[in-house]
């Protein structure tokens, strides 16, 4: 093999990155719905043609770590590909997260020889199921959840749409427009790559690009033993538990066992120990468990190191078939895979590294998947049909040893990658109203670094009936807080009457809105990271002042007394009270 | 003597630049003056004065026109030095700045803070008021607790006052009424009203711009009547043109009025001077323009002869900076310069920037206590820096410095200091090269098809390389490479942009409400028009735009309107096929035939400044001493290379390399393989040895 002069290795892996971030910025700006478009659910790679993960640049931790797990999956039925092919994939049941995540597969051709695939994950408006939603939390199985799944299916040959294919879509799923606009923009990522990656290939040539595969997977891997090399040897358990919901009366325990060996440079993380899968829709799929077990590592270790094959040859997950967390089969149902189950797990897994010591791990961050997440559908003034999920709230994220929790958090999954929708767009497009969304005080866990704060968000119908799906994990276990810190807020949602009466809805529902009813979201606040009280009361002033904590807020949370008032502009330390609250001399 | 002078502000020197009738083109740099931005002009002037044995005060005296463009906005933006600035919204809405748009740069980073909203929370107050989407007013304006806002306003003693509505771009009244009610309370405070400064779909955007110009006003007015005056003492009696972000000029005072135009101005000049040199030499319509300094490089584009647009701008870094939505030229700025340091990652790979030296300590060889290699230093280890002849002789490079952290660096990678250098330049690039590609791919570009042109005090060093890389067969470097931006101003036009949203789409076409829509921009183009007239500016022209997009989209493309009415079914056709054939470029897929959303609408009124063409007439007699250095070059180790001074090559001189080429205020690397040539209009064209 040839050695790759140094300049050229990172020449070339910024080239691969720059590629993955082409496909990304494409996607954006050409998707319809506004989950794609808006908020950037969705995430593109670049594996090698023998299924290795080469590049994932700004995807979302949910959905990547697994792409060439994908690509393998669909080679597995498709041995002989040609260029020109594209694949449609969702199967859970093989490497897909979920049913509502659609992946379109290119295989990448040089002088006839397939070389890389260029893989593009888009969380779809809607996927053909019983519910005019993608996720259907209480489906007993596959059959119930109704989702059309298309294993490693054939889309294009010779650059042309297979039409048997897209007839299908266009009967089953709904609004066919949409899904064929947001098809037709994957498509186009996807291609874009294929693209870039015969020119790279044309520029360097296949013996310099075969080197710096290799050699780019080897310095990652060192990278990554590197990163765990700085960690001490331990054993870590976390527990935790998903909320019940609907037919469940029980909480769902999540459970992790990780064991870092940095002599070896190795991190395990055992998810056996888990129960058995639910009649409900919140299994794991393999990709799932894998990705947000990852997740949850990479969250805790050193910045820098590149997501790939090569650095995760030192990471091992191990997983059961058949339990909740863990390899989901056919027929269990995995509709909501990349949300609830999947959050607890990468919360669990950054949480228990907190155990290492002061400096390390982080606390949870919230994943209250509530109205401001909802899936809403009906039809529009016009009569025309529309379906899509919002993404308008924000769950806060976790307090870390070194900062307070990131506003916009999203959820573990999406790690704060995700794009917030517009109140204008999204009123614009659909007929709906917005009456409130505003940061809730005092619903971020305490801390020394204090998690973030989350958001509450009122909207209603306004031509004719709406209904909104969602799922609230976190509605009654809050993220937790670590090392001292406190938890963030639960989150809830109700329903609001014409005359403006409020009644708490159950946490994971489907709810018909009529013109003139709304429904209130409010999400969940991020845990806390170290003692509240060793938090710099200039730090809680500001908070004070800023609204994020009330005056009580901190005195209770942070032992920080005040005199005078924000309103006047006279609010300052009351400096002997506070050091007795806080116990200090 | 009619002169004409323009100035670039920058963070570190100020570019002045004087032209006369006969095109004569006279370069000044001069470190800049924080404190009296006059001060550094006025050194800027003094080099060119020098040269022309004249006084600075005489010059001004017979100067005509006289463009200023500053970075003053955009610091005072970044560091957050603003005026005290309240935010007024819908009530319900607070936190419109506070949650953006959401997005963060890496999935995985828990080290950096959330950013501060740019107005604070304590200083944002909700107005009882609602309109829909369809303009109809849902609650009516709560005057009273207006009343009572304006009020508490007082009392906070509030310099500027931002006001961003909910759905103002459909319905201003509220937004209006609030404006008079502020006004009647608040005589002293500035405030800006969103549906007038950025009429954009999409509250945080509208928001973000609207407060950054509410901030600037107090400030950014001071400085501009404080130039004014300076010059005007010293003798100037000329047309005053500030820069814009639309790589145009506004009448000084007009820029006080909107000062976000203001921000990133100097930048958005460098693509209309790569624009007309583009042109002149080899008729090019579609030009990369590369503006590498100390600290930072610029990339920008010309497409098929217009100034590339944006309407996302981000002050101090996406996601964690600020937002303008207005209108602005498309600069893509990457950490990468002359100062950019060098370092290795715990895997081993060598890395270049994005920190850097800065002007202090600098680069090692600057010999102010800089001890890590950067890029600079890597050229001087090279051999590609004259260290006697650095900034015209202004300042000693200090050798030996360099030769130590660049061995430095060559034990940590195991391999020797010359290899070590070279890959520093060679990383370096690639950082370039990944900024011009995003941007000429986002715009479905092919370097290749395009003309590269370069400025920047070290665009000189990498730009052969990065052109080559691309496969161009040539790239273009301006004599006043060093100054491009403040050289771009003597090129500008007055450019003034009226927008209005007004949603409709192909499918049912609003024919009335889109030429009342036009009519109303084209009233307020001809006004602006007529005070253009009435200072001697006689040749105006508008140009229309509207932002589109597939129905079911969300994100609109801004189309030039080949119309200038839509006035029947086959004008509405003409509109769709536009977006279609624009689609297509950009993305590589289009869907003829699907509905066509249009948004707004946009008029931009052009005067034409007449600079004259004789500004490219060369000026450079052949013949004189040619030295010799030693340089390294990867591909022929150590040898000894030509060094020439600029100023002795005419056009048709032709020089291979490798060799150098030394400019006063930059050194051309003409790197082996390479030719550089002097042009009929003067100018360096670098023949990289590719086929295209």
């Amino acid at each position: 093999m040839t050695e790759l002069d140094p300049a050229l290795l990172a020449v070339l892996a910024n080239r691969f990155d720059a590629i993955v971030r082409d496909m990304t910025g494409t996607l954006l700006r050409t998707g319809h719905s506004t989950m794609i478009a808006v908020a950037r659910d969705f995430s593109c790679a670049i594996a090698t043609a023998d299924d290795e993960l080469l590049a994932a640049a700004e995807g979302m931790p949910v959905h990547v770590f697994g792409a060439h797990l994908q690509t393998a999956a669909i080679r597995r039925v498709h041995p002989e590909m040609r260029e020109g092919d594209a694949f449609l994939d969702n199967d859970p049941y093989e490497a897909n997260t979920h049913a509502g995540d659609h992946t379109i597969v290119v295989p990448v051709f040089h002088e006839g020889e397939h070389l890389f695939s260029t893989s593009v994950k888009a969380h779809q408006a809607d996927i053909g199921n019983s519910i005019p939603s993608s996720y259907h939390p209480f489906a007993r199985d596959v059959y119930e959840e109704g989702a059309l799944i298309f294993s490693a299916t054939q889309i294009q040959r010779d650059y042309r749409d297979i039409e048997d294919v897209i007839r299908i879509c266009r009967r089953r799923i709904r609004v066919p427009d949409q899904w064929y606009g947001d098809y037709l923009a994957m498509l186009g990522a996807a291609r874009i790559g294929e693209r870039r990656l015969q020119e790279v290939v044309e520029r360097y040539g296949i013996d310099t690009i075969r080197a710096f595969v290799a050699e780019w997977l080897d310095y990652s891997e060192r990278r990554m033993a590197h990163a765990i090399s700085a960690l001490p040897a331990v054993e870590l358990e976390g527990e935790t538990v998903h909320d019940p919901i609907g037919p469940l009366a029980e909480p769902v325990p999540v459970r992790a066992k990780i064991v870092v060996d940095p002599e070896a440079g190795v991190i395990e993380i055992d998810l056996r120990d888990n129960v058995d899968a639910l009649p409900v829709g919140i299994n794991e799929s393999m990709a799932c468990s894998t990705n947000n077990a990852v997740a949850g590592i990479l969250n805790v270790l050193e910045a820098g190191v590149p997501i790939n094959s090569g650095s995760f040859r030192r990471l091992r997950v191990l997983l059961r078939e058949g339990a909740v967390v863990g390899i989901a089969r056919h027929p269990d149902c995995c509709s909501v895979a990349t949300t609830n189950i999947a959050d607890r797990l990468t919360n669990v897994i950054q949480h228990a590294f907190a155990g290492v010591g002061d400096g390390q791990g982080l606390a949870e961050g919230a994943a209250s998947l509530s109205a401001g997440y909802a899936v809403i559908a009906g039809e529009d003034a016009s009569g025309d049909p529309y379906i899509n999920q919002l993404i308008v709230g924000s769950n806060g994220g976790p307090g870390t040893p070194r900062v307070d929790g990131w506003l916009t958090y999203g959820a573990p999954g999406g790690g704060g990658l995700i794009y917030r929708d517009s109140v204008e767009v999204d009123e614009h497009k659909f007929p709906m109203r917005y009456t409130e969304i505003r940061v809730l005080p005092d619903s971020g866990g305490a801390g020394r670094f204090r998690g973030a704060p989350a958001s509450v968000v009122e909207y209603g119908p306004t031509a004719a009936p709406m209904l909104a799906a969602y799922q609230i994990d976190g509605h009654t276990t809050p993220a937790r807080g670590a090392r001292g810190g406190l938890s963030g807020s639960t989150g809830a949602a109700y329903r609001i009457d014409r005359e403006g009466a409020a009644e708490r809805t159950a946490n994971v529902t489907q709810i018909e809105l009529l013109p003139g009813e709304r429904v209130r979201g409010e999400h969940g606040g991020g845990g806390g990271y170290g003692d509240p009280r060793e938090r710099d009361p200039e730090r809680v002033l500001a908070d004070v002042l800023e609204g994020y904590v009330s005056v009580e807020g901190a005195r209770r949370d942070y032992g920080v007394a005040f005199v005078g008032a924000p309103e006047d502009g006279t609010l300052a330390i009351d400096e002997a009270t506070t050091r007795g609250l806080r116990g200090e001399a | 003597m009619a002169y004409r002078i323009t100035v670039d502000v920058g963070g570190t020197f100020t570019d002045v630049v004087l032209t006369d009738e006969q095109g004569d083109v006279r370069l000044g740099k001069s470190p800049t003056t924080p404190e009296r931005a006059f001060d550094g002009i006025r050194g800027g002037l003094e080099v060119i004065a020098g040269e022309l044995d004249a006084e600075v005060d005489g010059l001004l005296a017979e100067t005509e026109l006289f463009v200023y463009s500053t970075t003053r906005a955009t610091n005072a933006i970044i560091e957050q030095k603003t005026a005290s600035t309240a935010f007024l919204t819908t009530a319900g809405f607070p936190d419109i700045l506070v949650l953006r748009e959401g997005g963060k740069a890496s999935a995985f980073d828990y080290e950096t803070p959330y950013p501060d909203p740019y107005v604070p929370r304590r200083l944002t107050f909700e107005v009882p008021e609602r309109i829909d989407a369809e303009g109809v007013v849902q609650q009516p304006l709560d005057e009273e607790a207006a009343g009572e806002i304006a009020a508490r306003l007082g009392v906070l003693e509030v310099e500027a006052v931002a006001v961003c509505l909910l759905w103002s771009i459909v319905n201003p009244a509220h937004e209006l009424r609030l404006g008079e009610i502020l006004a009647a309370a608040l005589p002293d405070a500035s405030i800006t009203l969103s549906h007038q400064l950025s009429p954009v779909l999409r509250e945080y955007r509208r928001a973000s711009t609207t407060a950054i110009d509410a901030s600037l006003k107090p400030m950014m007015g001071a400085h501009i009547r404080a130039v004014a005056d300076d010059l005007a003492a010293a003798g100037f009696a000329g047309e005053l043109l500030g820069a814009t972000s639309f790589g145009g000029v506004m009448h000084l005072d007009d820029l006080a009025a909107r000062p976000v135009y203001s921000a990133k101005s100097g930048p958005a000049l460098a693509p209309v001077a790569g624009r007309v040199y583009g042109e002149a030499e080899l008729g090019a319509r579609d030009v990369v323009v590369c503006d590498m300094g100390g600290t930072s490089f610029d990339v920008s584009l010309v497409l098929d002869g217009a100034v590339n647009f944006t309407r996302t701008t981000w002050l101090g870094g996406q996601f964690v900076g600020h937002l303008i939505a207005t209108s602005s030229v498309d600069v893509r700025s990457i950490g990468a310069g002359g100062g950019s340091i060098a370092w290795i990652d715990p895997g081993g790979l060598l890395r270049v920037g994005p920190e850097s030296a800065g002007a202090v300590p600098g680069p090692a060889c600057y010999g102010r206590d800089g001890d890590r290699a950067t890029v600079t230093d890597a050229a001087l280890h090279l051999g590609y820096l004259d260290p006697d002849g650095f900034l015209g002789g202004r300042m000693t490079l200090d050798t030996a410095a360099s030769e130590r952290v660049v061995a430095a660096l060559g034990d940590e990678l195991g391999v020797s200091a010359d290899e070590a250098a070279a890959a520093v330049l060679t990383v370096a690039n690639d950082h370039m090269y990944a900024a011009v590609a995003e941007i000429t791919v986002n715009e479905g570009l092919d370097p290749r098809d395009s003309l590269l042109v370069a400025g920047g005090g070290a665009a000189g060093l990498t730009i052969g390389r990065i052109a080559a890389e691309f496969g161009c067969r040539h790239v273009l470097v301006p004599r006043t490479a060093g100054a491009l931006s403040a050289m771009g101003g003597q090129f500008s036009d007055v450019v003034a942009e009226f927008s209005e949203t007004h949603l409709t789409d192909t499918r049912e076409f609003d024919f009335a409400g889109v030429e009342e829509v036009l009519e109303g921009l084209d009233a307020r183009a001809a006004e602006f028009a007529a005070r253009l007239h009435k200072r001697g500016i006689e040749a105006t022209r508008v140009e229309y735009a509207v932002e589109a997009r597939y129905a079911y989209q969300v994100w609109d493309l801004e189309m030039s309107l080949p119309l200038s009415r839509v006035r029947d079914a086959a004008d509405v056709k003409t509109v769709a096929a536009t977006f279609d054939a624009l689609h297509e470029r950009v993305y590589t897929v289009s869907q003829p035939g699907h509905t066509v959303e249009l948004l707004t609408w946009k008029a931009r009124l052009i005067g034409d400044l007449e600079a004259t063409e004789k500004l490219l007439a060369p000026r450079a007699e052949s013949g004189g001493e040619v030295r010799r250095r030693r340089a390294y070059f990867p591909e022929t180790g150590w040898t000894d290379v030509e060094v020439h001074d600029g100023a002795t090559l005419a056009p048709g001189a032709a020089v291979a390399g490798p060799a150098l080429i030394a400019e006063p205020s930059s050194t051309l690397v003409v790197y082996p393989g390479m030719t550089a040539q002097v042009t009929d209009h003067d100018n360096y064209l670098v023949l990289t040895g590719e086929e295209r």
